[in-house]
This record gives structure tokens, C-alpha cells and sequence, in this order.
């Protein structure tokens, strides 16, 4: 069963090393697991007894709650709306994951399809805009989106910048995707007098799924994740997001990591999951696209 | 001038489709798209440009020297108005400061001086303890409201703008220098200014001196006759002579000579209106400190008031420090030297304004002239379609990401910081001097007392030496664990592969805060897990945060784990897209796994690896979150990275413009790295 | 065809949440926005404290609204907001950041014309301090909070008054080889070490703030520390905040010194107990004074209602107000009155920080104090990792800061 059949060659050295890796991966998460489940608000820290034993030192490394306890789980969701926030990241994700791919997939396709002017110092003005450290853009960002645009504490206002985020990666993504796809049916369609428009939305989008899926991928964990923006921008309880939300458990005097690694699980879940489901397109749409011929 | 351009016309339906597929041979209906395409139009259009060009440029350019023109005239008169006002209100002040700021030998001093005023100008004086306005001759404050009596609610603002002076004396004392206005300046409602200035005895600010003055005249607007006369004139010649010259190349040269009159003229025409005005200003503001002067002199001999020290009208006409200009000597005589020094000043900035103007003047002239202009109508309809698909995301790009961007920059030419983030950045404008900070010094390590050598950790080479260790190390781990598992993951057959995938990719799905505060507390010296395993086999834990090396290596540990699995991702799909059929041909053939390995995996690895590595980098390079949360920056500032440091000299020691400063560099060096990186991928590809 | 329909889906959602935003609230009469950082009981008991306000100005229609803002945001929040005349009326801060808000401008209104003498004779006169910047008073006090002594009841039966006693006692306490010890607290953090640096008549910043960091006092501060941890062993290495938690809640650590936000994560099987910090033999007899963090309300300068902006802080910060908050919310009211009242004189831990609170200094509200921390904590932990002496450590911190607040004022 673990050896190949072809080679000969064992796979059981192989698993050693995936096992290794994996807990390795698993194992900080793990503590977070501990933690939410603990029904206690302390960033879990091993003591040990005196002179401690093997035994007792590998207690003290298992992340395992001494008690399990739903009261985490419980209080996140009940003490606050915090159902409403995630409503309003869902909303949030989903407007920035289909206008930030939208644009995205008409800008790049611009870029990979059509010759003209300013196409290379475009594609680069992207690129380069992800370099410019962030750590000054708030305020600006707040008079752009909220003074001149009045778009404060509405969630259109955090689709758009979130949106406008994302696109840099996404257009890069999806253009080396684009570019690996043949021309030779468009010239076809385009014989048949099908529309430019046409063409892209019936022939290359379907095409380009992988691709479109990974760059929905990366648009909607950019908003979903995100906290400060949401924070600065809402100026209602009832429209922050999740991540906001669990903002209040840690920061200034008091810590409470119990109800935080609850609501931190809570929030993962969806994405999780958005990962297992788009699973086979990431490994596809991540490098088909550079993977030229 | 569009119009005049026969391309432009009539390129309508046909173009629609136009070439979506530039490089292939598309069919032949989509190159027939313009057939008056490459038909250069001759002579009189192009004559025409060059006119039309210079009727824009020089309209343009003279209407924003116009502009500019009158709001400098406007600003001078407001100055002087407002130093007539001070040197008034100071000889008051310095009256009422006699009278110790407060009672009846402070009212008894702003009536006598009320009486002297013009009409519709009116004084008040507030005392700070009790909150009481002392003396007015404001008309509302009579009956009922006369003085003296306490602040009602709505005075509020004037009270605080009397705490505000009071605050700034101190401070300025305090600090020893001149950094915020000890006297302040308001438009009124009514077109009149009001002034206000600290009443000090015995060298505290004890109350407020405020005079507001009648409503002035609006300031004289330069007349409209010269710009027309700069404007037509040169046009006229201009279009004369392109009749005569045929030769396109001269007209160009004849507009531009038209251009340089035209402006040049009005130039002058600025330049006397200004000095003019800047002499006027200072006779008028003498003859206002000789009225002052006496009057000062009879109202406190009437009064009775101590008599010294002397009176000091030379420090009356001040700027908003209460420094005295100098402009006026305190017999009331103009100063000539400083004078005109101070035209030679109004006259570089004259100078300076025109040569900007001049200069996107002449940018437009050529741009229409030389036909750039028509040449990018031409290129936005040929190609419309491709800058239709663009145009949405790039419009959201250029508000919300290259606006930000262009205003970082300029901040970082500036001295921004807390105390001064109010202003206009125009007032503090630094030009390079903080680029020349952060990269001019050169003190990196200096030997300690001890001969040892010790690191400035705030010093820029340093951070930006240890940042680039932190991104090569973190990449180098990224893509090596990343590939290891990925080949590993790729053997064919292998049991439970979905499980190891799923397992190993979760560290990208959960937010990076909480696992990175996991991680340090995994590090902690006494009670940390890792300890805990050092302990178990018989060793001694260690204080990671202690030395910069294991404080970067808790760093380096958290990202590699947050890292690995994207560039696990990447090269697993990159390695399904090999065929099969290539490895067993190499088998066929002999090959040992090695040279399967370096002959079929890593070029097929290549193409999808560089792009992810090159995004890595740039992603690494600005991982503020991981420093700033597992080891931030200790022990000493080691292990700050440039994008934390930029932060800290932020919002720690509030040098905005600084902290601009630094972040441009960090993007320039980025900047850098990407078209360094491009040429090289374009070498190879090419060879 | 599946994506596509998923695709509507979705974009059905987001118009639904995008036309379900709700509308903002109408300008009819008077309401005040009020912002905050409070979560939990300290939420609960100033809505309260609001909701009891206006029901009793609802005729003046005065009606004031709270928002919380997750404190890792709120300073941001704040700078971004508030200059630009989008923010709150009303905003609940610590003094750290008031000199900064008041030097960046239009964000903090000055409010000495409002404040009657009775007024300003309300609070403990020390947090009264902190709500003042260049002799001018911005905000009044609400809450104050402040470090002070917490041990274990069993293993310590009566606080130690003196440093002499507490290493007396702690050294029995401690068992290093078990994990066990006399004393814990966060003496690397500057802001615990404060206490000491106070104590000893040190501090940061002299007249004009010029930084002092490198003063005889200071040296002498850290040297104790040394001496507690090196000569008498009675403290644990890298004592972080969750471990010292840990230690305590384990019996592991027989005293700690720390705030009220400590208390919540006791373990309920501790029996604890709070005194005020000890006195320091080494320094004459003199007491430790920690430094005193105050949560001050404030009018935002642009407010269009300032003069009810003001009523409502007056409110909060009343006798009646302060009792809610302080038996309610478990807060520690900078309201001297209300520590007369019964029920709150009653209570231990009240009581406790409001003795602690006589000899604490408040930090200082100046903008200059963000460049101490990095340099300061640096300096402490060249100190106690024996990498430089103390002298040198803190001429070194003191150099740096200098050259920041030098860096800052430049003209």
C-alpha cells in the first residue's frame, strides 16, 4: 500500500516528512482550537508543576483544553450582533470579490488582447502600485472616499476601495492567464461577426475559470480580512464587519484571546471552506497562467 | 484646434471592432477601418495648429498669471491692512499693559484711544481671571452688556482664542524658538479684520488686546488692458508671420518667440504692479507707525501712566511672533535696505512663477503645435476600445491608489509633523533635506568603549541591510519548503494526498494576527513551547528576543509558516502541468532522477515560480504585520524592518514628512528591484 | 451555468445589503454622538449612564447616541475623523493622546470657559491634572486607572507596607527551580517600571519638556530592580503579561503589580486581595507612585452643540453617573464624591485603587511621550539582559529621545 508499485521506491519516508510538516502547520492552529474551546480568556501558556516529568512537560506542549466548553463560541455570538457583522462581511466580500474581479477581468484582458499605446507603463502602474508602503494612506483615503465622495459608513464606499485593492494582483493574475489562451477562437468567433464583448464573456471567461477563481479568492479574503478601513469608515455599530468585531476582544488593557480565537475561528470557517471548494482551481489558476505553451 | 484636424472627422462606425488581435492576420474588413488613414493633411491645418496652439498656451498661461497676479495684489493689501491694524493694536496693547491690563485705567485707555479710531473699528479687552471682558467699544456692548462684565457662552471662542496667545507666548518661551503665532488674524463676516494680540504684565499673559476694523475697500484688481494687449499683440504678429512662412519648422519658432513676448511683457507688467505695491505698503505703514507714535504719546501723558520703559514703536510693525520686521525704523522712516531687499525677494518670486509658467506655456505650444495633440486624439479613437476596457479599473486606481501615492510623495518633500500638519504644505517644504537625512548618514556601527563594534540599529543601511536578509532568507525558505513538499506531494500514488494539501494550506486561510501572537508566545523564554522541547531533550531554553539573530529567527519561523503554502501551491500546480510522457521518455533514456529533475522539473517549475517569487519579494519586503507583532523590533530596533520603522517615525515620533520620506525610499528601492528584475527576465527569455 | 446563477446570487446579495443600509439618522432636535472604546460591563454601564441622560433631557430634545470603536482603531479613528468635522460630539480617551489631538488641532475644545470652580473641584486633583495641557483644561476626568499591589491571600496573609518587607516576604515565596515567586510584574515594560522611576523622584520629561531619561533618580529606579532581581531572585524572567497571569492564577506567583484589567483574568478558585504599592527604604521611606492612566471626556471642536456637548460630559462625569459606572461598569470614577457613598466606600477593590490613586502620578499627556517608549524599553532591556549599565543604557535612551523631540520641533 506504501510503496509504489512502479518504483519501488518506499513512500514511507515520504509521509514521515508530510507528517512532520503537517504538524508543524497544524499545530499553532491548534492552540487557537485550545483556546476557543478552553471557556477561558487566557492566551494559553504551559507552567509546569515542580519538577516537572516528561510526561508533565508533554502535557504542557499538547494544545488540548483541560475542559472543552462552548461558553467562547457562545458569548461571541450573543454578547454582540456579531451575526450582523458577519452579514455585513459577507455582503462586503462578495461586492469587492464581483466588482474587483469585474474590473479586473476587463482591464487585464485589455491588456493581453489589444496592442496600443501605454499598455507596458499601464501594466507596470499596477505592479508598482503594490509597492508604496501603506502606512500613510488612511488619511488621504478618508478624504477622498468620505469628504469628496460621501461614501463613509456605507459598505458601497468599503466594496470600492477594497475592490480598487485588489485589482493590481488580480489584473497581473489573470492577464498572464489570458495570455495563455489560444486566439485562435476569438479569430473565429470574430469571423462570425461576434462582438468583442461577445467574445470575452461567452469565450474567454469560461476558459479562464481557474484564474477567475483564484483572483475571487484573493479579492474576497483581501475585504474579509481587512480592519482598520471598516473601522475608520463605519460610524454605526450595526454596519461594521466581522473583523472589527473581533478587534474588540484584544487591544488596550484587558485581553480576552478566549472570545477572540472563538470569533477567529468563526471567521475562518467561510473562507475555509471557499478554499477546500475552489481547491482545484487555485493549483491550476496560480501558475497556468505563467506557465506559458 | 480638434476641428481643424481632418483625421478627426468622420471617423466614426467603421472602427468599432477595431483590431482586437493587432499581431494576427485578422480579416480584411477590420484593416479597411480608416482609409484616410496616413493622408497627412498639408499646409493650412497645420498652419492653423500652430496658432491655435498658441492662442491656448498663451491664453492659458496669461489668464493663470493673471490669476496669480491679482491674489498677490490681494494678499499684499490684506498684509497691509493687517500691519496698519497690529501697529495700532500693539501701541494699544502696550498702553493697556501699562495699565496693568485690567480696571479703570484700562477702560479709561481704550476710550481715549476709541476716540481716535476710524469709524466702524472698535477694541475689546478680555481678562483672563473671572473670565471678564475688561473694556469695549464694540457697539453691541452697551446697556446691559457693557463692561465690565463675564464672557457670555456664545463669546466663548474668544475667550479661547485668548488662551490660545497665552499658550503660544508660553510655549515659544518655553522652547525657546518661534513656533506657533503669538498674535492672530481674522476675516470678519463684514469684509473687516480683526486683530488680537496677549496682554502681558509682569511677564505673564494676563488677558487679550482685540481691535476689529472697518470693512476696506476691495483690494484694486489689475486691470484687464494688459493682458489683453499681451495676448492679441503677439498674436497678431504671430499670425502675420505664418503667412509669410511657409516653412512649418519657422512657424513653430515664430510662435514660440510670439509666446516669450507675449508672456515676457506681462511679466514686466507684474513685476512694477508688485513693486509698486510692495513701496506703497511701506510708506503707508510708516506714516500709520508716526500717527501711532503720538498718539500713543498723548494718551499717556493724559492718562498718567508710567512713563517707562519708553515707548517702543519700533517693535509695533511685527510679524505674528511679535518679532519686529525692520521695514520701518521706529522714527517711522523706511528702511531702504531692507527694502529693497524685500522687492528683490516679491521680484525672484515673480521671476520664478513666470519660468514655471513659462514652462508648461511652452509644453502646451509645442505639444498643440508640433501636433502631439492631434496625434493623441488620434491614438484614444483608434485604439477606444482597449482604453474602454481599461478605463473602469484604472479610473478606481487613480483615485484611491495614485492619488494617495502622489500625495505621500509630496509629503515626504515637506516637514510635516504634528505641530505644524494644519498648514499648507507649501509653508513647509523642505525640498530634500529628509532624503538626505535618512540616506546621507553613514554612521552604521561605531566602536564602542569596549573596541567592540556597535550597530546604529536606527541607522537607514542598517534596517534596509536587515531587510533585505529578512526577505532573502523568508523567499529562499518560502519557495524552498514550498517546492520540497510540493515534489513530495506530486509523487504519484502517494496515500492520503488531499488530506496533506488541505492540512498544509490552512495557515494562508486563518487571519495572520492571532497565529503570529501564537507564535510569540510559543517563544517565550520560561514557559514557551519551543522551550518546552529544548528542555525535554536535556537542553537549556533560550531568550529568544534577547540578540537580534533569535529574535530574527522567531520571525523568520512565523513567516516561513505563514509563506509556505502559496509557493507550495504555485509549484504543485506548475509540477501537474508537466506531462507524464517526458519523464518516462527520460527514463526510456536513462536518465538518473537528478537529471530528470534539473532537465524536465525546473524548467517547467521556472515559468510559474519567477512571477511568484518576484511578488513574494515585494510582498515580504512590507511585512509590517509579522515584525511588528512577533518581535517588534527588539531587541533595540535589530530587527525593525524598513516598512515598521517608516511606521514608528510616523505615528511614534510624528514626522510625517519624514516618515514620507522613508516610505518613497522604500518604494523607490522596490521600484528598483522590479525593472532590474524585468530586464533580466527579458534577457533570458531572449536568450 | 451553475457560476452564473451563483454569480447572480451573490449580486443579489449585495444589492440587498447595499439598499438595507440604513438611513441616517434624521437632524430633528439635538443628537450627540457620543464615542467610545468600552466593551463588556464597562459598555453596558455607560449605556446606561447615557440612557438614564436622555430620559431625563428628553424634553430638551437633547438625545445622546454611543458608538463603540475597537481600541486598536480609535486613535485613528479619531485623527481621521474628528479635524475633518465628520466625527462624534462627545469621545471617551486616555490622556496619552490629548497633546498630540490638541497640537494637530480642531480636534479637542478647550473648555476652562465652561468649567465652574465646583465643577473642577469634583475630581481627585491628579486626574484633573491629566486632563490639562499647557495650562489650558480639555476634557474632564471620567475613570482612572492605575497599578497597584495584588496577592494571593493565602500565601501572603498581610501585604508588606515597606520594599524591605516585600523582599522579606517574596524571598520565602520563591522556589526558582518550581516556577515559583514572591513577586511578579512586568518590570521590563517601562510603563510598570514607572512606579519605581516615581518613587525614586525620577520621571521623563523636566520643565519645557526636555527629556530627563538619563537622571540620578532614573539610575537608581532600575538599579532596584536589579537588586530584587538579581540579589534577591524574587521575579521571573521575560515576565509577559499572559504569563504572569499564568503564574498567579496557578499560586505560582504569591504578588503581582497591576491594574484593574488584571482582575478579570484571575481564576475564581484565587482568593486575592489589593494593597497600595509599598514604600521604598531604599529611596527614604518614600512610596512608590505609579503612573496613573485617566479616561478623560471631551467636546470635539467641531461639534455643532457644544454647550449640550458639555452638559452631557458634565453628566458623566456626576456623582450619580460615577456610581453606576463604578459599581456597574468596575470602574475606578476620577469623582471624589462618590467614593463617600456607601456601597462604593464598601467595596475592596474601589477603595483600593482610590488609595493607590493619592500618590500616582499622571503620565504625561504631552505628544512627546510616544519617542519615550521605544527608547525606554529599550534601555530597560539592555539593563536587565546585563548588555550595558544602567547609566549607559539610559544616556543612550536619553540621546535618542532628545534627537527625536529635537527632529520634531526643527524648523
Amino acid at each position: 500500500m506504501l510503496r509504489s508499485r512502479r518504483e519501488g521506491m518506499p513512500h514511507w519516508p515520504l509521509h514521515v516528512v508530510l507528517v512532520g510538516f503537517t504538524l508543524f502547520t497544524i499545530y499553532p492552529i491548534l492552540w487557537v482550537l485550545t483556546i476557543a474551546f478552553s471557556g477561558n480568556q487566557s492566551l494559553a501558556i504551559a507552567t509546569l508543576p515542580e519538577a516537572p516529568t516528561v510526561m508533565d512537560r508533554l502535557r504542557a506542549i499538547t494544545p488540548w483544553p483541560e475542559t472543552w466548553s462552548f461558553s467562547n463560541f457562545v458569548s461571541v455570538m450573543t454578547d454582540q450582533p456579531f451575526a450582523k457583522w458577519m452579514f455585513n462581511s459577507v455582503v462586503v466580500a462578495l461586492g469587492t470579490t464581483v466588482l474587483g474581479v469585474f474590473l479586473a477581468c476587463t482591464a487585464a484582458y485589455a491588456f493581453s488582447r489589444f496592442k496600443f499605446p501605454g499598455q507596458r507603463t499601464g501594466l507596470m502602474a499596477f505592479l508598482v502600485s503594490q509597492m508604496f508602503p501603506g502606512t500613510l494612506m488612511l488619511i488621504p483615503l478618508y478624504i477622498i472616499l468620505v469628504q469628496w465622495l460621501g461614501l463613509g459608513s456605507s459598505r458601497l464606499g468599503l466594496i470600492i476601495v477594497y475592490a480598487t485593492t485588489s485589482i493590481p494582483f488580480s489584473v497581473w493574475m489573470l492577464k498572464g492567464y489570458f495570455d495563455t489562451i489560444p486566439k485562435d477562437l476569438e479569430e473565429a468567433a470574430l469571423m462570425e461577426g461576434a462582438s468583442v464583448g461577445r467574445i470575452f464573456w461567452t469565450i474567454i471567461l469560461p476558459l479562464a475559470k481557474p484564474a477567475v477563481a483564484v483572483t475571487a479568492l484573493f479579492s474576497f479574503m483581501t475585504a474579509w480580512n481587512e480592519f482598520i478601513l471598516a473601522a475608520t469608515f463605519m460610524d454605526q455599530e450595526e454596519m461594521y464587519t466581522a473583523p472589527v468585531g473581533l478587534r474588540f476582544f484584544v487591544g488596550g488593557f484587558s485581553q480576552q484571546w478566549g472570545y477572540f480565537a472563538a470569533g477567529s475561528i468563526i471567521v475562518s470557517v467561510p473562507v475555509v471552506f471557499l478554499f477546500l471548494y475552489l481547491q482545484k482551481y487555485l493549483v491550476s489558476g496560480l501558475t497556468a497562467g505563467s506557465v506559458k505553451g | 484646434m480638434s476641428a481643424s484636424d481632418p483625421q478627426q472627422t468622420g471617423d466614426g462606425r467603421e472602427g468599432v471592432a477595431d483590431r482586437p488581435l493587432p499581431e494576427s492576420e485578422a480579416p480584411p474588413s477590420l484593416h479597411s477601418a480608416d482609409p484616410r488613414k496616413g493622408g497627412q493633411a498639408p499646409g493650412a491645418p497645420r498652419h492653423m495648429r500652430v496658432l491655435a496652439g498658441l492662442v491656448l498656451a498663451l491664453g492659458l498661461v496669461l489668464a493663470l498669471a493673471h490669476g496669480l497676479l491679482s491674489r498677490t495684489v490681494e494678499d499684499l493689501t490684506v498684509q497691509r491692512e493687517d500691519r496698519r491694524a497690529l501697529v495700532s493694536l500693539h501701541a494699544l496693547t502696550d498702553l493697556v499693559e501699562r495699565a496693568e491690563g485690567s480696571g479703570d485705567a484700562a477702560r479709561a485707555v481704550v476710550s481715549a484711544w476709541q476716540d481716535q479710531m476710524r469709524a466702524g473699528s472698535a477694541v475689546r479687552v478680555i481678562a483672563f481671571s473671572g473670565i471678564k471682558l475688561e473694556a469695549s467699544t464694540f457697539p453691541e456692548d452697551v446697556g446691559d452688556k457693557a463692561a465690565p462684565r463675564r464672557l457670555a457662552r456664545e463669546e466663548k471662542p474668544i475667550y479661547d482664542r485668548g488662551q490660545r496667545l497665552r499658550t503660544a507666548v508660553e510655549t515659544n518661551q518655553e522652547e525657546g524658538g518661534a513656533r506657533k503665532a503669538e498674535l492672530e488674524t481674522e476675516l470678519l463676516s463684514n469684509g473687516g479684520r480683526q486683530v488680537s494680540a496677549p496682554v502681558e504684565v509682569d511677564g505673564s499673559v494676563v488677558g487679550m488686546v482685540e481691535m476689529a476694523t472697518a470693512p476696506q475697500a476691495p483690494a484694486p484688481k489689475p486691470g484687464l488692458g494688459p493682458l489683453l494687449l499681451w495676448w492679441l499683440v503677439p498674436l497678431a504678429a504671430c499670425a502675420g508671420a505664418s503667412f509669410v512662412v511657409r516653412k512649418q519648422g519657422l512657424r513653430v519658432v515664430a510662435s514660440v518667440v510670439a509666446f516669450a513676448v507675449g508672456l515676457g511683457g506681462y511679466a514686466a507688467y507684474s513685476l512694477r504692479t508688485l513693486e509698486h505695491e510692495v513701496r506703497e505698503s511701506q510708506e503707508v505703514v510708516a506714516a500709520q507707525l508716526r500717527t501711532m507714535a503720538e498718539r500713543a504719546a498723548t494718551v499717556l501723558a493724559e492718562q498718567q501712566l508710567p512713563a517707562e520703559p519708553a515707548l517702543r514703536p519700533g517693535h509695533w510693525d511685527a510679524d505674528e511672533f511679535r518679532r519686529p520686521l525692520g521695514l520701518v525704523s521706529p522714527a517711522g522712516e523706511v528702511d531702504a535696505a531692507v527694502l529693497a531687499e524685500r522687492v528683490e525677494e516679491v521680484a525672484s518670486g515673480v521671476r520664478r512663477t513666470f519660468g514655471g509658467l513659462a514652462v508648461l506655456g511652452l509644453a502646451v505650444l509645442l505639444f498643440i503645435g508640433m501636433g502631439g495633440l492631434a496625434r493623441t486624439v488620434e491614438t484614444v479613437v483608434e485604439h477606444r476600445q482597449a482604453y474602454l476596457y481599461i478605463a473602469p479599473a484604472m479610473v478606481g486606481m487613480l483615485v484611491l491608489v495614485f492619488f494617495p501615492f502622489f500625495y505621500g510623495i509630496t509629503l515626504s518633500f515637506t516637514d510635516s509633523n504634528l505641530y505644524n500638519s494644519s498648514q499648507p504644505l507649501s509653508d513647509t517644504w523642505v525640498g530634500l533635506r529628509n532624503y538626505v537625512e535618512i540616506l546621507g548618514d553613514f554612521t552604521i556601527a561605531k566602536r564602542g568603549s569596549d573596541g567592540a563594534l556597535v550597530f546604529n540599529y536606527l541607522n537607514f543601511y542598517y534596517t534596509l541591510f536587515f531587510t533585505v536578509v529578512w526577505t532573502v532568507t523568508n523567499v529562499a525558505i518560502g519557495v524552498s519548503v514550498g517546492l520540497g513538499l510540493a515534489l513530495i506531494l506530486n509523487v504519484q500514488g502517494l496515500a492520503m494526498r488531499p488530506v496533506y494539501r488541505v492540512l498544509l494550506i490552512l495557515p494562508w486561510a486563518m487571519p495572520n494576527y492571532i497565529t503570529a501572537l501564537i507564535w510569540k508566545g510559543m517563544f517565550h523564554q520560561q514557559f514557551g513551547v519551543v522551550n518546552h522541547v529544548i528542555r525535554m531533550f536535556g537542553g537549556q531554553g533560550l531568550a529568544w528576543f534577547d540578540s537580534p539573530a533569535t529574535s530574527f529567527l522567531t520571525a523568520l519561523t512565523t513567516n516561513g509558516w505563514l509563506s509556505f503554502p502559496f509557493m507550495m501551491v504555485v509549484s504543485l500546480g506548475a509540477l501537474q502541468s508537466i506531462p507524464a510522457e517526458l519523464y518516462e521518455a527520460a527514463r526510456v533514456d536513462g536518465a538518473s532522477r537528478w537529471q530528470q529533475f534539473t532537465a524536465i522539473t525546473l524548467p517547467a517549475l521556472k515559468p510559474a515560480l519567477v512571477p511568484a517569487v518576484i511578488l513574494s519579494v515585494v510582498w515580504t519586503f512590507n511585512m509590517f504585520n509579522i515584525i511588528f507583532l512577533v518581535t517588534d523590533g527588539e531587541p533595540g530596533g535589530s530587527t525593525e524592518i524598513l516598512v515598521t520603522q517608516a511606521y514608528k517615525y510616523a505615528f511614534q515620533r510624528y514626522r510625517y514628512g519624514y516618515a514620507a520620506a522613508y516610505s518613497t525610499v522604500i518604494f523607490g528601492i522596490l521600484l528598483l528591484y522590479s525593472m532590474v528584475q524585468n530586464r533580466l527576465s527579458r534577457a533570458t527569455e531572449a536568450a | 451555468m451553475k457560476n452564473l446563477r451563483l454569480m447572480i446570487a451573490a449580486v443579489c446579495l449585495c444589492a440587498l445589503g447595499l439598499v438595507s443600509t440604513p438611513a441616517r439618522a434624521a437632524d430633528s432636535g439635538k443628537e450627540l454622538v457620543l464615542w467610545h472604546a468600552y466593551r463588556a460591563e464597562e459598555k453596558a454601564s455607560l449605556e446606561k449612564v447615557v440612557a438614564r441622560f436622555n430620559a431625563a433631557n428628553a424634553s430638551k430634545g437633547i438625545k445622546v447616541k454611543t458608538l463603540a470603536v475597537p481600541y486598536d482603531a480609535y486613535a485613528d479613528k479619531i485623527s481621521a475623523t474628528v479635524p475633518r468635522g465628520k466625527g462624534p460630539d462627545i469621545f471617551i480617551f486616555a490622556q496619552d493622546r490629548l497633546g498630540g489631538w490638541i497640537e494637530a488641532g480642531n480636534t479637542v475644545e478647550p473648555i476652562d470657559f465652561y468649567l465652574e470652580d465646583e465643577v473642577r473641584k469634583r475630581f481627585i486633583p491628579s486626574t484633573m491634572e491629566a486632563m490639562t495641557y499647557r495650562g489650558t483644561t480639555y476634557g474632564l476626568p471620567l475613570n482612572y486607572k492605575v497599578v497597584t499591589l495584588i496577592y494571593n491571600k493565602k500565601l501572603v496573609p498581610t501585604p508588606p507596607k515597606s520594599s524591605g518587607e516585600l523582599v522579606k516576604v517574596a524571598k520565602k515565596l520563591t522556589d526558582k527551580k518550581a516556577g515559583r515567586f514572591g513577586l511578579a510584574y512586568s518590570y521590563g515594560d517601562f510603563y510598570y517600571h514607572a512606579s519605581l522611576m516615581n518613587g525614586f523622584g525620577g520621571g521623563v520629561f523636566g520643565p519645557g519638556t526636555t527629556p530627563t531619561l538619563n537622571s540620578a533618580e532614573n539610575v537608581k529606579s532600575v538599579e532596584q530592580v536589579l537588586k530584587w532581581v538579581e540579589k534577591d531572585g524574587i521575579l521571573p524572567a521575560e515576565p509577559s503579561s499572559a504569563l504572569i497571569t499564568s503564574l498567579f492564577n496557578e499560586g505560582k506567583a504569591a504578588m503581582v503589580f497591576s491594574g484593574p484589567w488584571f482582575l478579570g483574568e484571575i481564576a475564581k478558585s484565587v482568593d486575592y486581595g489589593l494593597a497600595p504599592l509599598p514604600t521604598l527604604d531604599e529611596a527614604g521611606g518614600k512610596p512608590m507612585r505609579p503612573w496613573m492612566t485617566v479616561e478623560g471626556v471631551y467636546v470635539s471642536a467641531p461639534s455643532k452643540n457644544k454647550d449640550a456637548a458639555f452638559e452631557v460630559v458634565k453628566y458623566l462625569t456626576s456623582e450619580e453617573a460615577a456610581k453606576m459606572l463604578a459599581l456597574e461598569g468596575r470602574q475606578s470614577p476620577a469623582n471624589q464624591a462618590v467614593y463617600k457613598d456607601a456601597q462604593v466606600a464598601g467595596d475592596k477593590v474601589l477603595k483600593a485603587f482610590r488609595d493607590q490613586v493619592e500618590v500616582a502620578v499622571p503620565m504625561p499627556n504631552v505628544p512627546e511621550m510616544s519617542m519615550v517608549w521605544s527608547p525606554a524599553t529599550s534601555a530597560m532591556n539592555a539593563i536587565l539582559k546585563k548588555a550595558s549599565t544602567p547609566k549607559a543604557a539610559f544616556d543612550d535612551a536619553q540621546k535618542a529621545v532628545a534627537k527625536d523631540v529635537a527632529g520634531l520641533r526643527k524648523k
